[in-house]
């Protein structure tokens, strides 16, 4: 099957191709395409068909996802998959009922797309167009990667830029938040690490340089300080122990001033991996450890043993294939063959040594019990059953560094399997059923998670491949 | 993400280092018969307080490099629209950079990153793309006989 990127590519028509109309799409979509579809509008709310099982009688929240949901406009389309339009869901159990509401975070980015009729402005590694206004990173801010609830609102995360707050009933939004004036459109990471009593750290990158934030648990502004990094690294992620944090520096560096932004980056695997440790009571004092060229996206929740080794797990890849080529292709449904992310373990030794072990799995989208962040800890929930041959996973599972088994459901090959949060004794999440064309939520009981879910709940439409969330208790 | 804020701060507000804040004297212009006055008409402005800090530059070197700006100038802003006048300018080629010092401090302020914190604009009205505007967008023709031109805030 040959597309039409790949025709113009062999005949050296790349840049006529980017004046033809449409979108850049594979001959005839696969069944996957869903993952990455658009999503048209808000989505009113609405009562969940319950498919089988029955919901735990302790179980009453709502689960909030964000993920991007609106990639094309008017014969457009943006080049990753990180640059779509961040829709929060809002899964709510209540009652043994489950019911979903979803709106989109209304961005500066999405304001600017709509009013030009096309998606005009740059992004991770989407081209401005005619009609783009770039005046801050805030202007591109997609706002579409986590969202977290502090201080009686959400904050829909991105990353290079500020978070935007919603209301966490309606989900309306309310702005970008500014935690202090001087700090207005400063990044911060869509993966801040929070303290078990609420406490919140996070990071903007900012190329050799990173700021640190800390803010109390209602998210309100306690402590900001720069940093200088040894390496101008992209960090998606990073991690932290009830005392240090913990930042991982792979060698995919910012060389260039240009955007997008991925066409800034450049792999150097002969800088290798570095992992900066760093005293959270005093930035200044800051440890190195070396590993060799890993690239991930994400980390487990780090602890540290009584004779001050740490340790946190990751998936990592060995390149940076997947996020500088195949997460582009994804959007216009083609699949390009990547590494499989793998689970392994990092131990950071006092004497300065840094290990890496394997648990031979592959592994996403890691999650961990919250009241054990920072702590000892050694299980971790995690999709999985990554293969060579199609994208995204169909399992999900929790695995135990201590017994070295997994104890995973797989959903099987019809399904797409998002990330799973834990609550509790629960694992609630969503997977996208592509032989019924529905979204669907699932919650598994963490002791059994090989049973499968206990109760299953059927959405009337598939919504795309959402990120990553978080489960406010009613 | 950075969108080159450091670029687009440096290039607005390190120029001003050189300057004073307060109007300079007319410029001495090859012969008084060739001055001609520039009138620049802003608007958008959405906070009335501080001054419009304008740089005017005569060639691409000095605007897309860093150079100091040939003439600077100061207005008071107390509206959404504010005029400054910049005379003595030779017939020629020019480009206009300015920021609002909102809060009077004297420079543009930037967040710890190097991206503005207040508002700046470019003759033209060239839309900003992750970084200063370039001279060949920038550039306008101020004739004898002098003329004006307008700059909205976004």
């Amino acid at each position: 099957m040959i597309d039409r990127r790949e025709l113009l590519g062999r005949a050296g028509l790349m840049a006529a191709a980017a004046a033809l109309p449409g979108p850049a799409l594979a001959a005839a979509q696969p069944d996957w395409f869903a993952a990455v579809g658009d999503v048209a509008g808000d989505i009113a709310p609405h009562a969940l068909s319950r498919i089988h099982g029955r919901a735990p009688a302790d179980l009453a929240g709502t689960l909030y996802r964000n993920g991007p949901a609106r990639f094309r406009l008017g014969g457009t389309a943006v080049g990753h998959w990180f640059d779509g339009d961040g829709l929060i869901r809002a899964w709510s159990l209540r009652d043994g009922q489950a019911s979903l509401r979803a709106r989109f975070v209304e961005t500066v980015k999405r304001r600017i797309d709509s009013k030009a009729g096309a998606m005009v402005q740059p992004g991770f590694k989407t081209h401005g167009r005619p009609g783009a206004v770039v005046g801050s990173a805030d202007d591109t801010n997609a706002a579409n990667t986590s969202v977290i609830a502090a201080g009686g609102q959400l904050l829909a995360l991105w990353e290079a830029g500020s978070a935007y707050a919603l209301d966490p009933e309606t989900l309306a939004t309310k702005g970008p938040v500014t935690f202090k004036p001087e700090l207005a459109g400063m990044p911060f990471l869509a993966h801040p690490r929070i303290e078990p009593d609420g406490r919140i750290w996070n990071l903007g990158m900012g190329g050799k340089r990173a700021f640190v934030w800390r803010l109390s648990k209602d998210g309100k502004f306690e402590a900001g300080q720069a940093i200088a990094l040894p390496m101008a690294s992209y960090a998606h992620d990073f991690t932290a122990t009830a005392r240090h944090l913990v930042i991982v520096l792979q060698p995919w560096v910012q060389e260039r001033d240009v955007l997008p932004f991925a066409d800034a980056m450049v792999w150097r695997p002969e800088l290798g991996t570095k992992i900066l440790v760093i005293d959270k009571a005093d930035l200044s004092k800051r440890r190195v450890f070396e590993l060799p060229p890993l690239f991930f996206f994400h980390l487990g929740d780090a602890w540290e043993e009584a004779d001050g080794t740490i340790r946190f797990d990751g998936c990592f890849d060995t390149d940076a294939s997947f996020v500088s080529n195949a997460a582009s292709a994804l959007v216009e449904g083609r699949f390009v063959r990547a590494e499989k992310p793998m689970l392994k373990l990092v131990t950071l030794r006092p004497d300065g040594r840094a290990e890496l072990g394997d648990a031979g799995i592959t592994a996403e989208f890691p999650r961990n019990d919250p009241a054990l962040a920072g702590l000892a800890r050694s299980r971790t929930v995690h999709v999985g059953g990554y293969r060579t041959d199609r994208p995204f996973a169909r399992s999900i599972g929790i695995w135990d560094w201590q017994s070295g088994r997994d104890d995973a459901h797989d959903f099987g090959a019809q399904q797409i399997v998002e990330e799973f949060v834990p609550v509790g004794r629960w694992l609630i999440g969503t997977t996208i059923n592509m032989a019924v064309g529905a979204t669907e939520l699932h919650v598994l009981d963490a002791r059994r998670v090989a049973d499968g879910p206990v109760v299953s709940w059927r959405a009337s439409m598939a919504l795309p491949h959402s990120f990553h969330g978080t489960w406010v208790a009613a | 993400m950075m969108i080159r804020a450091a670029l687009v701060s440096a290039a607005i507000s390190g120029l001003f280092a050189l300057a004073t804040l307060s109007v300079p004297a007319p410029a001495m212009a090859q012969g008084a018969a060739a001055a001609s006055t520039l009138t620049i008409n802003f608007d958008g402005i959405k906070t009335p307080t501080g001054a419009i800090m304008i740089a005017v530059f005569d060639s691409e070197a000095a605007h897309d490099k860093g150079g100091k700006p040939a003439h600077v100038a100061m207005v008071k802003v107390a509206a959404a629209t504010a005029t400054g006048v910049i005379p003595g300018l030779a017939p020629g080629r020019y480009a206009i950079k300015v920021y609002q010092d909102v809060n009077g401090n004297g420079q543009m302020d930037s967040n710890p990153f190097g991206m503005p914190l207040e508002p700046f604009a470019f003759s033209n009205n060239v839309v900003p793309q992750g970084g200063p505007a370039s001279w060949a967008e920038a550039s306008f023709d101020v004739p004898a006989g002098g003329g004006a031109t307008s700059i909205s805030f976004r």
